[in-house]
């Protein structure tokens, strides 16, 4: 295995390019990780000395943002007991803007991509996000079972209170396990670890073109071609706070790469009939359930105002059903609103439909489906904070299970959109 | 004498029926020119309703968001509203065939001057159909906006932004046609400013209970402990 040089910050170019020379330098290495959560140089430090603990001669590149780290200080060269690290900052996309939407997400994620295949690894490994209380070494744990289960994708169950993640739980993670059958609990991470068969489709794919997406194709990408996934048990993750007045934005910039995924494998998913679960390793971690009110009235009110004037969009998109129950459920109080998961689930789908059909422009499609979303948010709070409430699993076990049972109507729609209009 | 009145009006006679006479193909041209620029029409308007039926034009159109199209269609199918306007471009281009077959020097300036105007009544045609799209798609953007940020009076801004363009295009396509120009600007920049002004007062006006509310939201937070919102969506 050839010796890195130990001042390997070189230069690369400020975008995905990476130059032959920099590899060459660089020499190869068993082990990428690209560290994209906001981290200072002490915490970088930390995760470097974690996994310079390792067992076993692995030969560990880290890249990261941190300009102020230098190379590694600690073990020069893999030994039978330890692995070697050392920093690779160079290979890493930089932005001039904080790596914010889910465009530069994927560009970064991309990055990370083509430094592993330059330095021929036989994995990567992603840290996005931060843990409320840091495991260590939490990279392992998500790198390992590349190693030691040939996994091709490993996704992260993080441990969740009731009222997080609540796009992932009420779009992302059941249509995901109602389309490809795999019941995957984060399909869109942050965090993956990701093996050298993977990340070289995904690099293949991305030179392909067509709106790909690096972060949000993986778990669609792994699970159409059939790639073994395997799903590690972390703590909380710290969730960024809501910024109420950028909704509409998130909502579709998070919805996008799904949708068009979900046109990209149509010829996949409609194969598939149930959804069977995935390998998990390690132990839940239970969290004490925040007990905090939500307050739906706001939330309500924009499900109304939407259900007021949208109704001229919405009546490209939805079904005169559908368009009824919303206006039966907009004269509700705000006691008794509850929005079933049958009536969200047909929602769902034709908003994927209609972004398709490009019924209208994609952006205001999805944007349009805010006060929808809200309703849908409004409706579950109260299930779950009610007297005698549901856990929040079985709730969104129900949910999924809707999703399952709905798929029919999404593929008769999906194949003859003109024909079959209930 | 007599014989003098007799000659004149032979003579007149002779002349008229001699015009009347040079008259006549010209006549018969444009009868003929109509009669088969009419078949054409017929049958030009016949294959592009067929063709937009077969494309279900009323129905993409809806989607696309020209709904109100229809409502100006004769039978409210923006399908034979084309099919119509194509047999009446047909049946006038005939009509100016015709009318430059007669051997008259103001024909001819006639149907010169019309060709020389086409152009400007096909730029004016095109900045009111891109006004047209633009309008509403800047309506939808504010619409769905609004509504987003929670805001009532969400139509009305709408409907005020799409007005807004529709008002510009007609001018731009009014000054195209060059339409008594200085009216239209004058008119223009009256109703113009005079939507704004009404689109200002009414947000002022509608705005004032719901600023006085924000103030005493905000002024109720901040006697009270602050309570954090539980909700985390990405």
């Amino acid at each position: 295995m050839q010796e890195p040089t130990r001042d390997a910050n070189v230069e690369a170019d400020p975008g995905l390019q990476l130059t032959d020379p920099t590899a060459d330098q660089i020499g190869s290495a068993d082990l990428v990780v690209g560290i994209l959560a906001e981290s200072d140089s002490n915490a970088i430090e930390k995760v470097c000395d974690a996994l310079r603990r390792l067992p076993g001669p692995l030969r560990i590149a880290v890249l990261h943002d941190d300009q102020q780290q230098g190379p590694a200080t600690a073990n020069s060269e893999a030994t039978q007991e330890h692995a070697f690290v050392f920093h690779v900052p160079s290979l890493l996309a930089k932005r001039d803007a904080p790596v914010t939407g889910i465009l530069s997400v994927s560009e970064t994620y991309q990055s990370v991509f083509s430094a592993a295949e330059k330095l021929q690894a036989r994995g990567c490994c992603i840290i996005a996000s931060k843990l409320e209380v840091a495991t260590t070494p939490w990279a392992w744990r998500i790198a390992q079972p590349l190693f030691e289960s040939q996994a091709d994708l490993v996704l992260p169950h993080y441990a969740r209170r009731k009222f997080e993640g609540l796009l992932n739980a009420s779009i992302i993670a059941p249509m995901m396990r109602a389309l490809y059958g795999k019941r995957v609990n984060n399909p869109m991470g942050p965090d993956f670890g990701v093996s050298q068969r993977l990340f070289e489709k995904m690099l293949a794919a991305k030179a392909g073109g067509n709106q790909f997406n690096s972060m949000a194709s993986l778990t669609p990408t792994a699970l159409c071609q059939n790639l073994q996934i395997i799903e590690v048990h972390f703590g909380s993750r710290i969730y960024p706070a809501t910024d109420w007045s950028n909704m509409s934005s998130a909502l579709a910039d998070v919805l996008t790469p799904v949708f068009v995924d979900m046109e990209r494998n149509a010829p996949c998913w409609q194969r598939t009939r149930v959804s069977v679960p995935v390998r998990v390793i390690g132990e839940p971690l239970l969290l004490d359930q925040d007990s905090t009110a939500v307050d739906t009235r706001p939330m309500l009110e924009s499900f109304q105002l939407g259900n007021r004037e949208l109704q001229e969009i919405w009546s490209l998109v939805l079904p005169p059903a559908t368009l009824f129950e919303l206006r039966k459920l907009s004269r509700l109080s705000v006691e008794q609103f509850r929005m079933p998961d049958e009536l969200w689930v047909r929602i769902v789908y034709d908003f994927a439909l209609a972004h398709r059909l490009r019924t209208i422009s994609r952006d205001h499609l999805l944007r349009s489906m805010t006060p929808l979303y809200l309703g849908w948010v409004a409706s579950y709070a109260h299930d779950l904070t009610v007297a005698g409430a549901m856990s929040p699993e079985r709730r969104l076990e129900g949910l999924s299970l809707a999703y399952e049972a709905g798929k029919s109507y999404l593929v008769s729609r999906w194949r003859w959109p003109d024909r079959f209009n209930p | 004498m007599w014989e003098q009145v007799k000659q004149a009006l032979v003579d007149s006679t002779a002349r008229f029926l001699t015009r009347f006479a040079n008259l006549l193909p010209g006549l018969a041209a444009l009868l003929i020119a109509l009669l088969v620029s009419a078949v054409l029409a017929w049958i030009l308007a016949a294959i592009v309703r067929r063709v937009l039926a077969g494309l279900h034009f009323d129905e993409r159109l809806g989607r696309w968001g020209f709904s109100s199209l229809a409502e100006w269609s004769p039978m409210k199918s923006p399908t034979r509203l084309i099919s119509r306007s194509v047999a009446a471009l047909v049946i006038i281009s005939g009509f100016l065939i015709g009318i430059a077959a007669f051997d008259f020097d103001w024909t001819h300036l006639f149907v010169q001057k019309t060709f020389d105007y086409i152009p400007d009544v096909l730029a004016a045609l095109l900045v009111l159909f891109v006004g047209n799209i633009l309008a509403r798609f800047l309506a939808r953007s504010v619409l769905i906006g609004a509504v987003n940020l929670n805001l009532q009076y969400a139509r009305f801004l709408s409907i005020g932004v799409k007005w807004i363009v529709i008002v510009l295009a007609f001018a731009m396509a009014l000054e195209h046609l060059r339409i008594a120009p200085s009216i239209v600007e004058l008119a223009f920049g009256i109703l113009f400013g005079g939507i704004v002004l009404t689109l200002a007062l009414a947000i002022g006006l509608s705005s004032k209970d719901l600023i006085a509310k924000s103030v005493e939201r905000d002024a109720k937070k901040a006697s009270s402990e602050p309570v954090e919102d539980p909700l985390r969506h990405l």
